[in-house]
């Protein structure tokens, strides 16, 4: 044995650590391992083993031929407690369902609540009615990140914070350790948590206090590379269960696709916690995706787009039609699809680990059929609600005649919109418009937050009532209470936030000018004639419903310099003061002297007299 | 020409003043700062190393039935002479002194152990250690007091087994043996640990880990505690057999064939833990749908159903050859032979391996290592500094911010603390030795925090060629101006013939005359 000079030695050490432990004879021990093999070694439990996870998908036709899948997955972490020392002998942390890369850096940033979101397209709200999950787990166009911080001071909760954002941005592949100073904001009426005043919220440290802080990257692109993270903070990587159908490279081409990581800390007993009790984190995961399935069975069918034959073509026929003309039909009405066909893979088994199976439910109206499809067999349920049990092949498979006929959309309580205003490369503007279609106030908080180069003159909010009863409002009775912070160059962007209301039946507009700043040199990104985008105005309805919506990016122009400008300064300046030089150096070190001194002078010097005098020495010289 | 004295001063100050004031403000203000390192220090303690070190272990020896009044002299000479038999690489030596139980009593009451020889009267001649203290027995016969071997038996006895580990590393090898390089990590104070449990599918599976590690591991973490700190993490990880499965098919498979499929990518666990090194211990159970016979290549006896590989400066791979049903709970008797296992081997990934015949007691080792970590960590960071000298003389235009400097001087500071307790031969206790290991780790630490400064690491320093070309638009004209023009202006006087023409000599004038012969003044050529 090759350890064998040591294994006498260890051999002792564990008789020790037994000794120091328990009063069982190592020895004794090992054969009773060794008699008892099979019964001792591993037993099985009859009432099987569960973990807390969970995982459903929900499979929602929309108007116009669009289908909303949403995923969503439940775990809960193994406990800890806070009051334990991490460094004790007895302090082992576990990890069964609870993801390993996230925990010990929740642990190590003191995050209470964290909330992270990869958003990226348009949900068309006209059409498709409100957000999934009441718009609260979408984010802004780009990432969003927020979270609770436990923190003895606000630099303290900070850089935290930082550490939280730089740890992410390795896990999540995603550029989100750029969140600094400049684009962390503190929110005062918005995103603040359920529990009212941070209550419900433990603190570990009773001296310390719960920081919000916020931040986004606006139209950061979206892509595999963070779609994969995800997936392996699952138990079941993407190997089993629903989140076996997850696969980048569908999944993003798709019209509107949102990834939301939603994080707590919970404790068992609130009033023990800070002293030895008991908590543990619950992390809820959640992927959204809007397909257009007619396009995605014809580029399933044809790979790279060609045209279609004259027998394939649907001509609309209220309109003239012949050989060689033909006016193509509006949409069809018509379809049949199986999930396999939007996201190219079925579903691979159940998940086993759960205290419930993988859920998978389809909210159709009456003119659609749904059905399991399990290995060659299908199946239909009163519900349309199917749960996966076995380690089988799962695929859903849909039809309808009449695809404009779903379940009814619920009515969106406000539409917004925001956009830039005005020309030129020194100033403009941002004019918000609101629409409430419905019969009744609805009372708002607004957040946005722009960067410091876009200096706002709060003097110029103007509102204007565009539609429905113009007369009698004034800012005043829009605007209840308002919160800015304005920026600092370099250091802090400005934060706006209101609570407003929005009569009933009416679209008013909100707008303000700024001034867009210079940048130093160092500050302009590599495609800086791209432009800066602006992140997302979010606004959150607090009566009559909760619900949360966030307006398209937008990208800000900015004045943009010549970059090769400090090499031309160098090389015009320095020509410059080399001029001054040589003429100020002649002035003072050279003579005047007449002509003809000159020609003499000149005479000596020629090459033409060096030369002859040369020849008339060797001549001399040799004596010729 | 009066004004050509004006005009020949003038030039010399513009000479003067490019020279004296140009260009020394230039290379002040574009130089960077270079904090002065203590250079030769440094290099006199990377060339002799350990010249000041002289490593003194006290101990005590005691006798129950004879009194020996002066046998730590006579074992004290044995000792010298052994020790002085071979050449050291560091200087070290044995105090053998008399036991004084009052004393000893005294200072364990403090937690302050010693090493303490007992000489017990037997019926043989030998020796055996204490598997809980640093107490060395050695047993002796009447026959060897009559020959007076005892003294000389004690010194072997203290010498080759005692501190084996010193005799090792101090006297006959290299202090930084690199025997278990290849295997071992590097030593660090702290260590993470994180014990996984993989399976190949996805059944659910539970195991009775935190009754395993607090009956077994925590006495283990208590013992190494003075060398290495341990955190520890355990999970559960499905769907992952580290792509064993991919050999099933293979007819013949040759350890390196595991060696080269097997994927540990998705188990490297530094990223999320702040410890500097983390060692690994995966259990791989296979899956049952793509291995339903298990893992062919393991072989398995009887009471043995997995087979461990160490894994270098990774950790310990345990597979399993057969699927776990659905459902298992894996108990805690499996378990503790597979941390038996794990024991052992985290010996040899720590570093902690000798060739002792495994007769001496793992606190002894333990206590010896302390001394051989503390002594490379010593050599660890004068190499760092030496290190950092050499490359700040390599690139001269580095800036050597002040902390540098500062955690320099800490290092050196803490290296002659270091130095005063081990040599030290009152300071020979435990908590000594455990104060020295602590102070080294501080000194690799600030050694390596002075190597690897973010602003000088930064590489944000302008080459001298990238400074010339900057500047170089500016000082060209200028200099060129400026030179030429004083060449010119001095050359002027070497060549102006005086205005009277009285003072032309006779050759001169012939010259002259016979140049406007050839027609050479280009004046005339034009004229003409």
């Amino acid at each position: 044995m090759r350890h064998s000079p040591i294994t006498i030695a260890l051999l002792l050490l564990c008789k020790l650590a037994f000794v120091v432990t328990s009063t069982e004879d190592p020895e004794e021990s090992k054969i009773k391992t060794s008699d008892n093999h099979d019964n001792e070694l591993f037993r099985v439990m009859e009432g099987g083993i569960e973990y807390p996870y969970e995982e459903v998908l929900n499979v929602r036709p929309l108007p116009h031929n669009h289908l909303l899948s949403s995923f969503q997955f439940q775990m809960n972490s193994e406990p800890f407690y806070p009051g334990q020392s991490l460094h004790g002998f007895e302090t082992y942390d576990h990890y069964t369902v609870f993801p390993k890369s996230l925990e010990p850096l929740l642990r190590r940033t003191d995050v209470r609540k964290l909330h992270l979101r990869f958003t990226r397209g348009y949900w068309d709200s006209e059409e498709w009615g409100r957000l999934p999950h009441q718009g609260f787990k979408s984010g802004g166009s780009g990432v969003e990140l927020w979270a609770v911080v436990e923190g003895s001071s606000k630099q303290e909760a900070y850089n935290k914070w930082k550490s939280l954002a730089n740890g992410l941005s390795g896990s999540f592949c995603a550029s989100i350790n750029f969140i600094d100073n400049a684009k962390t904001n503190y929110p005062v009426f918005s995103f603040q948590p359920v529990e009212t005043n941070f209550d419900g919220i433990p603190l570990f440290n009773e001296t310390n206090e719960l920081y919000l802080m916020h931040a986004s990257l606006a139209n950061e692109p979206i892509c595999t590379e963070n779609l994969t993270p995800l997936l392996t903070l699952l138990p079941s990587k993407g190997k089993s269960g629903i989140s076996s159908l997850l696969d980048g490279h569908k999944l993003f081409d798709s019209i509107w696709h949102n990834m939301a990581i939603d994080i707590q800390t919970s404790c068992i007993d609130n009033d023990r916690y800070a002293n030895n009790g008991e908590c543990y984190f619950e992390m809820e995961s959640n992927v959204d995706v809007v397909a257009h399935v007619p396009s995605i069975l014809s580029r399933n069918k044809h790979p790279i787009p060609k045209p279609l034959g004259g027998e394939d073509l649907h001509c609309d026929l209220s309109k003239p039609y012949d050989a060689y003309q033909c006016f193509p039909s509006p949409e069809t009405t018509e379809i049949q699809f199986s999930l396999s066909d939007i996201f190219g893979k079925n579903i691979s088994g159940a998940n086993d680990l759960s205290f419930t199976h993988s859920k998978i439910c389809a909210s159709v109206s009456d003119n659609w059929l749904a059905t399991i499809k399990v290995d060659d067999g299908l199946f239909g349920t009163d519900d349309n609600c199917f749960e996966l049990t076995e380690n089988r092949n799962y695929d859903i498979y849909m039809e309808s005649g009449s695809t404009d006929k779903v379940i009814p959309v619920d009515d969106v309580p406000i539409y917004a919109s925001r956009s830039l205003t005005g020309y030129g490369q020194d100033h403009g503007g941002l004019r918000t418009v609101f629409t409430n279609p419905t019969h009744k106030p609805v009372r708002l908080s607004y957040y946005e937050s722009l960067p410091w180069f876009m200096r706002v003159y709060l003097s110029t909010l103007d509102m204007e009532v565009t539609h429905g009863n113009k007369e009698g409002f004034t800012l005043n009775d829009i605007v209840e209470s308002q919160y800015y912070i304005p920026s600092i160059d370099r250091k802090r962007s400005s934060q706006l936030e209101f609570i407003m209301t929005i009569p009933a039946n009416s679209t008013i507009a909100l707008s303000y000018e700024f001034d867009k700043a210079l940048l130093h040199f160092t500050e302009y990104p590599p495609d800086a004639n791209h432009g800066f985008e602006i992140e997302s105005l979010i606004i959150t309805i607090l009566e009559p419903i909760p619900y949360q919506l966030r307006t398209a990016t937008l990208l800000v122009y900015l004045s943009t310099p010549d970059f090769s400008m400090p090499y031309n300064v160098i090389i015009i300046s320095s020509t410059i003061m080399g001029l001054i030089f040589g003429t100020l150096y002649n002035l003072i070190t050279k003579k005047m002297v007449p002509m003809e001194e000159a020609e003499k002078i000149l005479a000596t010097r020629s090459i033409k007299y060096k030369l002859t005098m040369l020849k008339q020495r060797v001549v001399s010289k040799f004596g010729f | 020409m009066s004004t050509l004295n004006i005009r020949k001063w003038a030039g010399v100050i513009f000479v003067l003043v490019y020279v004296i004031v140009g260009i020394p403000l230039w290379y002040k203000l574009t130089n960077i700062y270079r904090a002065p390192l203590p250079r030769e220090y440094i290099k006199t303690l990377h060339d002799k190393k350990f010249h000041d070190v002289h490593v003194t272990i006290p101990v005590y020896i005691r006798s129950d039935v004879y009194k020996f009044p002066d046998i730590h002299e006579a074992a004290q000479v044995q000792v010298n002479h052994l020790l002085n038999s071979k050449e050291q690489n560091v200087q070290w030596s044995l105090e053998i002194l008399c036991y004084n139980e009052t004393f000893i009593e005294l200072e364990k009451e403090q937690g302050r152990e010693y090493h303490i020889v007992t000489l017990q009267l037997d019926e043989f001649v030998g020796y055996n250690a204490a598997y809980d203290s640093k107490n060395t027995v050695v047993y002796f016969d009447d026959p060897t007091v009559a020959r007076n071997d005892l003294p000389f038996f004690v010194a072997q006895t203290l010498v080759e087994h005692t501190f084996n580990v010193e005799w090792t590393y101090l006297s006959s090898g290299d202090l930084m043996d690199s025997r278990n390089d290849s295997v071992a990590i590097n030593y660090t104070p702290n260590v993470h640990l994180s014990i996984n449990l993989l399976k190949g599918d996805g059944s659910p599976v539970d195991w009775e880990i935190q009754e395993t590690l607090t009956t077994y591991f925590t006495p283990f973490r208590k013992f190494l505690s003075p060398l290495v700190n341990f955190t520890v993490d355990t999970s559960v990880v499905y769907f992952n057999d580290l792509n064993l499965h991919s050999l099933n098919e293979s007819k013949e498979i040759e350890w390196t064939d595991v060696s080269h499929a097997i994927d540990l990518s998705e188990l490297s666990s530094m990223n999320y833990f702040s410890e500097d090194s983390a060692l690994n211990l995966a259990i791989v159970f296979p899956s049952k749908e793509t291995n339903p016979n298990g893992f062919s290549f393991i072989k398995t006896t009887e009471d043995k159903t997995w087979d461990s590989f160490i894994v270098p400066q990774w950790g310990v791979l345990v597979v399993n050859k057969m699927p776990l049903e659905a459902n298992s709970v894996i108990s805690k008797n499996y378990l503790d032979a597979v941390f038996y296992k794990f024991a052992n081997d985290l010996f040899e990934l720590l570093g902690l391996t000798t060739d002792m015949n495994g007769l001496f007691s793992p606190v002894i080792t333990v206590d010896s290592f302390k001394r051989i970590r503390t002594l490379q960590n010593m050599n660890k960071s004068i190499e760092t500094l030496w290190s950092l000298i050499k490359l700040t003389e390599q690139f001269q235009q580095m800036a050597i911010p002040k902390e540098v400097l500062e955690k320099v001087k800490k290092v050196l500071d803490i290296r002659l603390q270091i130095v005063e307790i081990l040599n030290n031969p009152s300071r020979g206790d435990d908590l000594s030795w455990d104060k020295a290991l602590t102070l080294s780790n501080k000194m690799v630490q600030n050694s390596e925090e002075a190597f690897f400064d973010g602003q000088m690491l930064k590489q944000n320093f302008f080459p001298q060629e990238h400074k010339l070309a900057v500047y170089m638009p500016l000082m060209g004209p200028i200099t060129i101006v400026l030179f030429s023009g004083v060449v010119a202006l001095f050359k002027e006087t070497e060549e102006t013939p005086k205005t009277e023409k009285d003072n032309v000599t006779s050759d001169e004038k012939k010259e002259i005359e016979e140049t406007e012969k050839v027609g050479a003044i280009e004046g005339v050529d034009e004229v003409n």
